[in-house]
């Protein structure tokens, strides 16, 4: 991953943190971490218990990751930024306390909110109100950088080649096995929503969605004869200033229009939900009506489609 | 054969006595093996991210009645069948938090003055004052020591999910050959766990879920040969990077699939292209010799410290597990849970936790001599009423014992 890609998004949390008032964020989603410092890790399905997994500091612009080895952490961070995986409370206390700038906390934001971390930042900053800034790391994620556009267009290049390898293995007994084969030949192992093929009569309906370099990818939709059929209609109408009525005018089946980056974000809209967002300039879009899915860059010129089969 | 509605009443049963136990009149879970044990239900294996904002909520009174469920994804109807079901929720939008108050009132009532268990509260239901007046306690506190100890049906899940894995990791050994990627070895894996669905009777299949990036790591033969770690000892499991294994890798392999929601885990050490040298093969016979002494004194009413003790008694020199682990761990709905012996939690914890019949412990010793490398391999077995057994076949050690 290009290392100004990594810069940027760090200068972007740290403002956003000025500008809140967030002296030091503790981030527990993989996500938000990822997207504060880079840092890759190893995989795991599902939901995570909240813990300090990152220490972003305002005052020393300094961010801070929970591993006990340098693998997977991108350049501002060295080794002396990490603190070491334990299982023991009172080691982690020890931890907190050599972080520069924790100690002495007045706000300190967390992307979820928790009985023991509250219980752990009285004694670790007794000065501090813990608050919840999940909003804070949704707003900023919300508009695409240049680099952030490109890595989801070249993640959404590698879904093809799952797609293409399915529809080339359509006599397999699971073509599912057919793309992760080929998906894992491009090093690319760790899905988003995954790989998901059925077979409709004489058509294939396939929806594949992975992660790469920390950045998602998706496409899905029924072929026939390797042809892509279905409603382009949603997508058209992602356009800065569409409202929830405008998408529900526009779907065709049951749809779901959602931020798409490092993984599933901010704006989810869909029937019985997000009836008060509008979309803007700048978002990246997973946009779904029925088996039809394409990811979309909403730009002032209208809806680029990321996920144009190459 | 599992009995899905029989592990699901009596895992709420369970659950109950400890929120009973610990006066907590109701419990907000929204960690998907906490749904998972309240409900039956078992989220999809997607990326966090997903699982976050699709998450699925069990929502639990300490009084008799079912457990009410909200989940996106479709449900077993079998596995769920002691729940109520609900709505999706959308816990992580400040536009569906009035629908997780109301569905937390319906079922909780009031719950000012109560004491509730949570996994978390979202910004979204803080924003909006769900729970609040409620006295929050983590709910791993009523959860921990209701899972700890497995039924028969969860038993049988672990042992089938075990076989299954040792099953599709034949695909990936035959794969692992010098000049292969880390990533083609894993798709070797998982597209075998996939093809496997067809030959299972009815749906079975669909039951399996993959629960972490399957790891082949080629390691280091010596411990200051890798990247730099704050334990001396040698990274591991790193999880990134595609490395191209070559002749000489001693590559250690870890993986865990989900049968039911209860997970696999299987660690083993490869020789890609070749067989082991005779100083490799001392490694595993070591590693065998603290197992065996390990598993001896495996038992009800046996500390975690009579446990660390004896695998210590035949690798006196140095420590047979990695600083920053355990010589064994438990395994459930979750790979890495209670109890843990020889972490960082001290010798006093580990004395003071006695061993009791449904206890998992999955064994993970590491033997290692610089300049040689590292043998790393698991073995699963479950507390019996006199001793232990094992869950999986167990014969996973090629190409060092066949």
């Amino acid at each position: 991953m290009s290392n100004d890609l990594v810069l940027a998004r760090r200068d972007r949390v740290l403002d956003a943190m000025s500008d809140a008032g967030i002296d030091v964020l503790v981030l527990g989603r993989q996500d938000n971490a990822g997207y504060a410092c880079g840092m890759r890790r190893l995989w795991t399905a599902g939901t995570r218990p909240f813990g300090a997994g990152c220490i972003v500091v305002g005052s020393t612009g300094r961010i801070h990751v929970l591993s006990s080895w340098e693998d997977g952490i991108e350049p501002p961070m060295t080794f002396d930024d990490l603190y070491p995986l334990t299982w023991n409370p009172r080691i982690m206390a020890v931890s907190m306390a050599g972080i520069d700038g924790l100690a002495g906390a007045g706000r300190i934001g967390v992307d979820e909110l928790t009985p023991s971390f509250q219980r752990a930042a009285a004694s670790f900053a007794p000065d501090a109100e813990v608050v919840a800034a999940d909003n804070l790391m949704a707003d900023v994620r919300l508009h695409k950088l240049s680099g952030e556009i490109e890595a989801i267009a070249r993640t959404c290049a590698t879904v093809w080649v799952g797609v293409e390898a399915v529809l080339s293995a359509s006599e397999r007994s699971d073509p599912a096995a057919a793309a992760i084969e080929a998906l894992s030949s491009r090093g690319v192992t760790v899905p988003s929503s995954g790989v998901q093929v059925e077979r409709r009569g004489e058509a294939l309906a396939i929806d594949i969605g992975v992660i790469c370099d920390l950045y998602e990818g998706g496409v899905g939709g029924v072929f026939v004869d390797s042809r892509r059929a279905g409603s382009s209609a949603l997508v058209d109408a992602c356009r800065a200033g569409a409202t929830h009525a405008d998408l529900a005018a526009a779907a065709t089946g049951d749809w779901l229009v959602r931020g798409l980056g490092m993984g599933f974000e901010r704006p989810v809209i869909g029937p019985g939900v997000g009836a008060r967002e509008r979309l803007e300039a700048g978002m990246v879009l997973s946009v779904t009506d029925g088996p039809h899915r394409d990811v979309v860059h909403v730009t002032a010129d209208g809806p680029a489609v990321l996920s144009q089969r190459p | 054969m599992v009995d899905l509605r029989r592990m699901g009443v009596e895992r709420l049963a369970r659950l109950r006595v400890e929120m009973r136990a610990q006066d907590v009149d109701g419990a907000v879970l929204m960690h998907g093996p906490h749904v998972t044990y309240a409900t039956g239900h078992v989220p999809e294996a997607v990326d966090a991210s997903h699982a976050n904002h699709r998450r699925a909520v069990a929502i639990v009174s300490a009084a008799d009645g079912p457990a009410r469920l909200h989940a996106h994804d479709p449900v077993n109807e079998v596995a769920v069948a002691g729940a109520e079901t609900g709505a999706p929720l959308w816990l992580e939008l400040d536009d569906g938090a009035a629908a997780v108050g109301e569905a937390i009132a319906e079922v909780l009532g009031d719950v000012t003055g109560h004491r509730v268990a949570v996994d978390g509260v979202t910004g979204a239901m803080a924003r909006a004052g769900v729970l609040d007046g409620a006295e929050l306690v983590d709910a791993s506190r009523v959860l921990g020591p209701a899972r700890v100890v497995k039924t028969n049906d969860e038993l049988t899940c672990i042992d089938q999910a075990q076989r299954y894995t040792e099953r599709a990791m034949v695909a990936a050994r035959t794969a692992c050959v010098p000049g292969t990627t880390r990533a083609e070895v894993a798709g070797a894996f998982l597209a075998a766990l996939r093809e496997g669905d067809a030959s299972e009777e009815g749906s079975a299949g669909a039951d399996y879920r993959n629960g972490i990036d399957p790891i082949f790591q080629p390691m280091p033969l010596r411990r200051d040969g890798g990247s730099r770690t704050s334990t001396g000892h040698v990274a591991f499991p790193t999880g990134v990077d595609n490395p191209v294994f070559t002749e000489g890798d001693l590559v250690w392999v870890d993986a865990g699939v989900g049968w039911h929601g209860y997970m696999s885990d299987f660690g083993c050490t490869w020789v890609p292209g070749r067989a082991p040298t005779a100083a490799e093969q001392s490694l595993c016979d070591r590693w065998m010799a603290v197992l065996e002494a390990s598993l001896a004194v495996v038992g009800p009413g046996a500390t975690l410290g009579d446990v660390g003790r004896a695998a210590r008694s035949v690798e006196q020199d140095e420590t047979p597990w990695l600083p920053q682990f355990y010589l064994a761990h438990g395994s459930g709905l979750e790979s890495a849970e209670m109890p843990m012996i020889g972490t960082d939690l001290g010798q006093a914890f580990d004395e003071g936790f006695e061993l009791a019949a449904g206890m998992v412990l999955v064994f993970e010793p590491v033997i290692w001599v610089d300049g040689v490398g590292g043998y790393r391999a698991e073995e699963v077995v479950a507390v019996t009423d006199d001793g232990w057994r094992r869950l999986g076949a167990g014969d996973h050690y090629e190409p060092f014992r066949s």
